[in-house]
């Protein structure tokens, strides 16, 4: 298979993630809000039309709660939640699981840590079992732990062998640096210095009933699914853990810019952008119609001028991560080496017309009509619906994000839009972060910024 | 709005054990009609309102393995051209007008099929028709348009395969497992063809596959089946048929030894990927072989995952799989050996896991557990509009009728300890592999 487009579906997600909310009468259905005596929030919506039932876990502790010197440790602890617990081996776990065909994941993000499983009504109290227990009594193992650390450093090294795959980390360790929460990343050396304690108290200090919210959307009666839980996990003892603070970076002045060396590369991937916004910006609704039209979808001026136009890549493409804090705006793309400055010149040309030109009144309605149409589908079954719930709690949001999101849409002016340019997306301050072959790029893409910085993609790190 | 009672319903009657009667309740319950064209255009329409969106698919009987040695590629270089203008709807306009309506739209080739793609609100049900009616009755050819759109197919085939050493292996491997049939070139295409397609090329392919007749339109979300074929008499019937494509004649002759081959290439950790020849949807053996790749590569209890990942630890992941198709294809098991590990050792205790498969047979644990993952991961394909189109269309084209997609449950009920014994001991030979490496560059 070939997608026509190779960057569409990673454009939605954001998409999802930024502009959550849309009209044509999609509203949030009612649900409830609940605390347990230890301090557990969990959300409960009822959606009966399926006798399925989607959990969705969130811990407020992700990557930023890393040590340094030990970035990997969220990671790692997710990772061994169902390799063993006081009552089951990993085995157990994974044999139970896979022989309903269900469903049942761990992952770390930068603010968060996340869970999701999916049971069949017939089966919930026991598939339930599992994920309480993989979530309350998780033993992390020795071997276990030396076997996951293990894949993690030769999965960190492979990962470099792919530029696309890697070129956001140095991205974000370029633009906030390693004093910033969002600058550090896991690498060979800090994923080597963990330990098993490492895991096991990073796990003691976060993984707390009033540190934790779980969402449950599917068939069932909230009154008994209440009681459910309450027998799960009210007996998880109660205690405080330390709230994980993120501040804010500052935006980077001036222009600079990183060349990581890739020898048999044939294409320049690249990265240009600064500090974005942070989830719970006043002005997501309508930073997320002009990014639609500046770099969101496949006729955005972007991938208009690089690809459509010119022929100079397979997409571009333009997004803001965000994040608890204020996360990064980036424009990315790739072109063949001998065309890099071509593509990069025309990249910077379009970022002036932005903020010279602005956009039209027409192009304006075509991108609300946009996002208000590709919107229904991100909400379309109850796993997606119980991470949203999950992380508007976390973020401090509620229904109205979603409920009001058509109107703020709708409501937008010409106005705004200018506004919003002006205030949300770099012009003269710029970071450039480059993975490409560098005997044969480096001359030209030196122009970029005062100082060429320059690693090679072997070096560890980023 | 949300998931639909139908795949809920299906997945509580696997669990059960009940699969074949579930499945076949699964297909009464879903509202799909069909009609057929007077051109030849069969159209499956499945009525769901969930959510006020709809997916629209056309699939055409035209890919990769349609294409000679020179023009290979032309399948995917067309489905680019396909969104580059026709007479209505100029350059930058099929985009433009259903970006500006709501819509989004995407498209993928393969060796077997070309297939489009759209996602819109159901106000634009209309509009939608317009466009791809435009489009395949009315493409234009303008040649500047056909050469920065080459550069665009270079530029993913250098991001696809050159910058993934996964695809490039994958590519080589296909290439030395076969000798004779067209699945031996990549769908992307040689990047000397790429380079060299004439706009005489574009046009005969056009006319060689892009008949109403060697298409199958499916629907799903909130339209009604009347709607659907009224629009579809409007816009689609008018457009006149022509032959089908030629016949893809070339069999692959029998595999008379193991092949391998090694690449070189910049890289971290090596690569190692092996295929064996199996046969085609349409065989009796395909869901056995199905059920086979279950057992052996799905989940973290899997045979392989907990043999070579678990176990041995002597490799990062282990993943093996063969897609539906319409001519014989490759199982093709992929790994990636840890830092330090020989490829051969990872090489062996796959044949080692292979064989065990042809010596003993499995457990009824692991033949239960199988069909359960397979059914589970069949409907979880069905939970959406999306899911859906993309599902009936692709039984439609490959088995010959959408209906298997409700009936296949009773192909997998059927299948037997004895018959995974069987293919595995008639497939998964030295004698029928080939064995491609990928081994970091010497500097």
């Amino acid at each position: 298979m070939r997608k026509r487009i190779f960057s569409f579906l990673f454009i939605v997600l954001l998409t999802a993630q930024t502009a959550f909310a849309q009209s044509g009468g999609i509203k949030l259905p009612p649900y409830k809000k609940a605390k347990l005596k230890n301090g557990l929030t969990i959300i409960l919506m009822e959606q009966h039309e399926v006798p399925l039932v989607s959990f969705s876990v969130l811990v407020k502790a992700g990557a930023t709660a890393d040590a340094a010197g030990k970035e990997g440790t969220a990671a790692m602890v997710a990772g061994l939640l169902r390799k063993g617990t006081k009552t089951r081996t990993g085995d157990q776990i994974s044999n139970d699981l896979d022989f309903t065909g269900a469903q049942l994941g761990f992952g770390d993000g930068a603010d968060f840590t996340t869970g999701r499983a999916e049971f069949v009504k017939k089966d919930l109290a026991k598939g339930l079992d599992i994920f309480a227990d993989c979530l309350l009594a998780p033993m992390f193992p020795a071997d276990e732990f030396i076997k996951l650390q293990k894949q993690t450093l030769d999965g960190l090294k492979a990962a470099k062998d792919q530029a696309q795959g890697v070129i956001g980390e140095y991205y974000n360790a370029y633009l906030f640096g390693s004093a910033h929460p969002y600058g550090r990343n896991a690498t060979e050396a800090s994923a080597a210095a963990l330990t098993r304690d490492d895991v096991a108290k990073f796990y003691e200090t976060y993984y707390t009933p009033s540190n934790t919210i779980l969402s449950v959307v599917g068939d069932f009666a909230t009154a008994e699914m209440e009681k459910l839980l309450e027998a799960k996990f009210g007996a998880w003892p109660a205690k405080n853990a330390p709230t994980v603070n993120v501040p804010d970076a500052a935006a980077f002045t001036g222009k600079k810019l990183l060349l990581i060396d890739k020898p048999d590369s044939t294409q320049t991937y690249y990265r240009i952008g600064n500090l974005g916004v942070a989830r719970t910006n006043k002005d997501r609704i309508q930073i997320n119609v002009i990014n639609t039209l500046f770099g969101g979808r496949f006729t955005s001026m972007l991938n208009d001028a690089l690809r459509v136009s010119s022929g100079l890549t397979y997409g571009a493409n333009s997004f803001f991560d965000q994040r608890k804090a204020r996360g990064s705006f980036a424009i990315a793309t790739y072109t063949r080496n001998e065309t890099t400055e071509k593509a990069i010149d025309l990249t910077l040309k379009i970022l002036d017309q932005l903020h010279a030109e602005g956009i039209s009144e027409k192009d304006l309605q075509s991108g609300k009509n946009y996002l208000k149409g590709q919107f229904p589908p991100t909400i379309e079954t109850n796993d997606q619906l119980a991470a949203q719930l999950a992380s508007f709690e976390f973020y401090g949001l509620d229904a109205s994000d979603l409920n009001d999101f058509a109107q703020t849409v709708d409501a937008m002016t010409l106005a705004d839009a200018q506004r919003i340019i002006k205030t949300y997306f770099p012009k003269e301050n710029l970071v450039f972060v480059l993975i490409g072959k560098a005997s044969e790029i480096e001359t030209a893409v030196k122009k970029y910024a005062p100082k060429l910085e320059k690693k090679a993609i072997t070096d560890a790190g980023y | 709005m949300r998931q639909r009672l139908q795949t809920a319903l299906l997945i509580a009657s696997l669990v059960l054990g009940a699969f074949a009667t579930s499945a076949t309740a699964f297909g009464q319950q879903l509202n799909i009609k069909t009609h057929t064209l007077k051109n030849g255009m069969k159209i499956i329409v499945e009525e769901d309102r969930s959510i006020p969106n709809v997916a629209f698919y056309i699939f055409y009987r035209i890919g990769s393995r349609n294409e000679r040695p020179g023009t290979t590629g032309l399948s995917h270089f067309f489905e680019h051209m396909m969104f580059n203008g026709a007479k209505k709807y100029g350059p930058k306009e099929f985009d433009r007008v259903m970006e500006a309506a709501g819509g989004a739209n995407n498209a993928y080739t393969s060796n077997d099929l070309t297939v489009y793609q759209d996602w819109f609100p159901a106000s634009a049900l209309e509009l939608i028709f317009d466009l791809e009616a435009d489009r395949i009755r009315d493409l234009s050819f303008d040649p500047k348009v056909v050469e920065s759109e080459r550069g665009v197919v270079a530029s993913e085939r250098r991001t696809s395969v050159d910058a993934n050493n996964f695809r490039l292996l994958l590519e080589q491997l296909q290439a030395t497992a076969y000798v004779a049939h067209p699945y031996q070139w990549p769908v992307v295409g040689w990047m000397v063809d790429i380079e060299n397609w004439k706009l005489e090329d574009l046009k005969k392919h056009f006319e060689m596959g892009y008949s109403p007749s060697n298409a199958t339109m499916v629907v799903s979300g909130a339209v009604s089946a009347t709607e659907i074929i009224k629009l579809a008499e409007k816009y689609i019937e008018p457009i006149p048929s022509n032959a089908p494509p030629p016949p893809v004649t070339t069999k692959e002759p029998p595999q008379l030894g193991e092949r391998r081959l090694v690449v070189e290439k910049t890289a971290q950790l090596p690569l190692v990927a092996i295929g064996y020849h199996v046969p085609e949807a349409k065989h009796p053996d395909y869901y056995a072989l199905q059920v086979l790749q279950t057992i052996l590569f799905s989940g973290q209890s899997s045979r392989m995952y907990q043999r070579l990942v678990d176990k041995d630890q002597i490799a990062l992941f282990v993943n093996g799989n063969s897609g539906a198709s319409f001519d014989p294809t490759l199982f093709t098991i992929f790994t990636q050996p840890k830092s330090g590990v020989a490829t051969d050792k990872v090489e062996q205790a796959i044949y080692e896991e292979l064989d065990k498969v042809k010596a003993v047979v499995v457990t009824d644990d692991e033949l239960q557990k199988a069909k359960n993952i397979q059914l589970a991961n069949f409907y979880r394909q069905l939970k959406t509009i999306n899911g859906k189109a993309n599902t009936l269309g692709t039984y439609e084209v490959f088995f010959g009728d959408y209906n298997k997609l409700f009936t296949a449950a009773d192909d997998y009920a059927k299948v037997t300890k004895a018959d995974l014994q069987r293919v595995a001991a008639a497939y998964f030979t030295a004698k029928n592999r080939t064995v491609a490496t990928l081994v970091p560059e010497k500097k």
